[in-house]
């Protein structure tokens, strides 16, 4: 059913966003807490601020990236000189794609942390723990469920990244080619019969990944009921 | 009558021309010209003859196609949308290979492109000056060892445009593009006789209402037009 | 002991609290919003912007002029909150354990003191408020805390659950040598608990002292909403048990009756609480009156409190003062003023045990 190269494109897809996924998850969950947490002058505006890959077109994202991280740029031209090529690289499509998901992974998360009592944390602080310990014995096992599904969402908006990709990365088959970008190179070569068969691979993968969230969550919620 | 064109009829009409990225400085000069002439208004679409025809064929409200190769013109006449009769063979056009202009990458001959790390040009399965760099670059025997160095885009002026970004380390584009390019320089030029046939195709779309859009089509072909292609470094094919 | 010298900016006023406290049982008292809550959250570290000094059993927790702050889990406190605040996705036993750091034997004279075995195994969730509230019990004392503070521990729970649970914290008073700082609102725990009160009114310490003098002084008659409680201490002289009464011998010659408690053994010691608006106030001596418990006394003292009047009396019989709340029309009409002779008459039924 899929050539060789088409599956090395699913196998690349796959990485990318999974790398992708795993790299924000640190920063993504931080951000999140601290936003849950912050109560000070600016909240608004540094909210507004990280939800703007969300409304923004990715093409307008993927133009500013071009321009910071090429060659030109004294961004792109330090990363360079030390071996890292952004532009038109693997590298390029995991900037482009886990700055379009952090976003909403933050969003889930942030939602999720607020809704943990404060008071539940002062009490394991009373109780022993450091900051890290109570999030970590409190915060997180109160909120896995959001945080989870932040997760699912930032793989699947990762998995089907294509505006700010394209501009960043290229669409170099081998090299920079994912799923998305491949089902518009199809289409743009005649090859739509193609086009439409990578399209099934993506509907498998994100069912796929949606579902297997909707069970563990599913799942877990029964146990805790009395 | 002016350069050889009937005025238009008495109520303007708005044409729409769908023609290879390569032509957009001199197809603007002329679109401008023809404007004031017939008092029609010329929308053109630019952009990769490939991703055009197919844009035709799906339906698009194209009058004139003006494509970069035989095959796209082909295409489009197999779906009955333009009459073989109709079909003027109008420019031609030689490769160049540019590089950025601060580069210090010293090119020179076609081996030279061997052990580059990025090369740009249009996607070679499919927009024509993508297939004519190809086809250059098979006949060398030296396709396959830069293949791994290609960034395909999705058509020659942004191929011209990452090279100029200093993102690619050279590009092979249109020696018309490199003449306009601000940021970028030629590396050489291909000769006509070592490149591959390049064929600009001109026919007005058979399927389209506008009653002016054979004149339009003419127009294009008209000696004013030809010295406009010429200026900007085409090779015209179309006698006077 | 427990050596406070706090100041904490709060909304409103700032809470200052200056106070040495020693013994076993401390009530925290005062309206709401005087800063109860506040104090104990700032005893815990939960508070960063308190300033001052906190010395634990010359422990210094807190001591700002010498750049000590230790962090709330530093502080080896145990901290049982109003609603007891379990973590609801950790069993009763996970809870209690939370804190102990694996020393098992805390741990199950925790589950001991509180009786919470059968529970373990359960979610907060299933458990019912009292049981719950001994869950957090027992969280707190197993962390081997080296202070105790409860945040009305027993607010929102019924009155026959109130009485289940009291044991166990006297349990935890009498048994287990930790000092207790326990916030509350109602004056009979405070009584039955308690060595000392500490009085807060909007951020100050209004007084500290014994239970039973706080609790019937002016000051706290002003501060609390209904139920002042008439509060006296006597030992139990009889049951009646064809009458439907018990008696309580206040000393001097005063004696209560009650509704009968046969239960209460003779001659224990027993205090009752009488709400200042059960009091019936008569301007003469009265034939045929139903209330068991009539006393001649005289108007100590007449006060506003809110839309009522509150009058202090002393029974001719001598024993505490009474107070009685009355409405400023009845006040007005039975021209009661500092000085008036008059009747006090309560109900049996109006009596109760605390």
């Amino acid at each position: 059913m899929l050539s060789a190269d088409e599956i090395g494109v699913v196998l690349f897809t796959l990485k990318i966003a999974c790398l992708g996924t795993l790299l924000i998850l640190p920063p993504g969950t931080a951000v999140a807490l601290a936003l849950a947490r912050y109560r000070g002058p600016g909240k608004g505006a540094l909210e507004t601020l990280l939800s703007l890959p969300l409304v923004l077109p990715p093409t307008a994202v993927g133009i500013l990236l071009l321009e910071a991280f090429s060659r030109r740029a004294p961004l792109g031209a330090r990363l360079a000189s030390i071996g890292l090529d952004v532009v038109f690289t693997w590298r390029g499509v995991l900037l482009a794609t886990s700055l379009m998901s952090f976003p909403l992974l933050v969003r889930s998360a942030r939602s999720a942390f607020e809704e943990v009592d404060p008071r539940l944390v002062g009490l394991a602080r009373t109780l022993g723990c450091g900051p890290i310990a109570a999030f970590f014995r409190v915060t997180l096992p109160l909120a896995w469920r959001g945080v989870l599904g932040g997760t699912v969402l930032a793989f699947a908006r990762a998995l089907g990244e294509f505006g700010a990709t394209v501009m960043v990365a290229g669409n170099i088959p081998g090299k920079t080619q994912t799923l998305a970008l491949a089902i518009f190179h199809d289409n743009q070569i005649g090859r739509d019969d193609r086009a439409v068969v990578l399209a099934g691979v993506t509907v498998a993968v994100a069912f796929a990944a949606l579902w297997t969230t909707e069970w563990m969550t599913r799942r877990r919620s029964r146990r805790a009921e009395p | 009558m002016v350069g050889g064109v009937l005025l238009g009829p008495a109520t303007a009409e708005e044409l729409n021309v769908f023609a290879a990225a390569s032509l957009t400085d001199a197809l603007e000069e002329i679109g401008k010209a023809y404007q004031t002439a017939s008092g029609n208004e010329i929308s053109f679409n630019l952009g990769a003859s490939s991703d055009l025809a197919r844009q035709i064929q799906a339906g698009a409200p194209a009058d004139v196609f003006l494509s970069a190769d035989k095959a796209q013109m082909d295409a489009v006449e197999e779906a009955g949308l333009v009459r073989a009769a109709d079909r003027v063979a109008l420019l031609s056009n030689t490769l160049a290979i540019v590089v950025p202009a601060a580069s210090s990458i010293r090119l020179a001959a076609p081996g030279d492109l061997v052990g580059l790390k990025r090369l740009a040009l249009a996607d070679p399965e499919a927009v024509p000056a993508g297939l004519y760099a190809r086809t250059w670059l098979q006949s060398l025997g030296l396709w396959v060892k830069v293949k791994a160095a290609i960034v395909p885009t999705l058509n020659v002026r942004a191929a011209l445009a990452a090279v100029e970004s200093g993102n690619a380390d050279a590009g092979i584009v249109y020696r018309t593009d490199a003449a306009i390019a601000k940021r970028a320089r030629v590396a050489f030029e291909v000769p006509r006789e070592q490149g591959p046939a390049i064929v600009y195709v001109l026919a007005p779309v058979s399927s389209s209402k506008k009653a002016s859009a054979r004149d339009l089509a003419k127009y294009l072909a008209s000696p004013d037009a030809l010295r406009v292609y010429e200026k900007y470094g085409f090779l015209t094919l179309a006698g006077r | 002991m427990i050596e406070l010298s706090v100041e904490l900016p709060l909304a409103g006023f700032t809470l200052r609290v200056e106070a040495a406290l020693g013994g076993r049982l401390t009530a925290v008292m005062g309206p709401s919003g005087s800063g109860k809550t506040s104090l104990l959250e700032a005893v815990a570290g939960l508070r960063s912007r308190c300033r001052g000094r906190i010395v634990l059993n010359g422990e210094t927790l807190l001591d700002e002029a010498r750049g000590i702050r230790l962090r709330p889990e530093r502080r080896r406190l145990g901290y049982v909150p109003q609603d007891a605040g379990l973590f609801p996705h950790l069993t009763a036993l996970g809870n209690v354990r939370f804190g102990a750091r694996g020393k098992t034997a805390q741990v199950d004279g925790a589950i001991e003191t509180l009786e919470i075995r059968p529970l373990l195994d359960r979610f907060p969730a299933s458990l019912s408020g009292g049981e719950r509230q001994r869950v957090s019990l027992a969280r707190g004392l197993a962390a081997d805390p080296r202070l105790l503070l409860l945040d009305e521990p027993l607010a929102g729970l019924d009155l026959g659950l109130r009485e289940r649970i009291l044991p166990y914290l006297l349990r935890i008073r009498d048994e287990w040598s930790v000092p207790m700082l326990y916030v509350t609102h109602n004056v009979g725990e405070a009584l039955t608990l308690a060595d000392q009160v500490l009085l807060l009114r909007e951020g100050r310490v209004e007084a500290i002292g014994a239970p039973v003098d706080l609790l019937s002084s002016p000051a706290l008659v002003r501060e609390a909403a209904s139920g002042i409680e008439n509060l006296f201490t006597g030992s139990l002289l009889s049951h009646d048990r064809d009458g439907g009464v018990t008696r309580v011998d206040l000393g001097g010659r005063v004696t209560v009756a009650t509704s009968l408690a046969a239960e209460r053994p003779v001659g224990s010691r027993v205090t009752l609480a009488i709400r200042a608006e059960d009091v019936l106030v008569v301007t003469g001596p009265v034939e045929g009156l139903s209330a068991r418990n009539v006393y001649e006394a005289r108007v100590d003292a007449v006060e506003r409190t809110g839309d009522d009047v509150t009058l202090r009396f002393h029974l001719a019989a001598g024993g505490p003062p009474w107070l009685a709340r009355l409405t400023p029309a009845a006040v007005r009409d039975l021209r009661l003023r500092p000085g008036s002779a008059a009747w006090l008459a309560v109900k049996s039924h109006s009596v109760h045990f605390v």
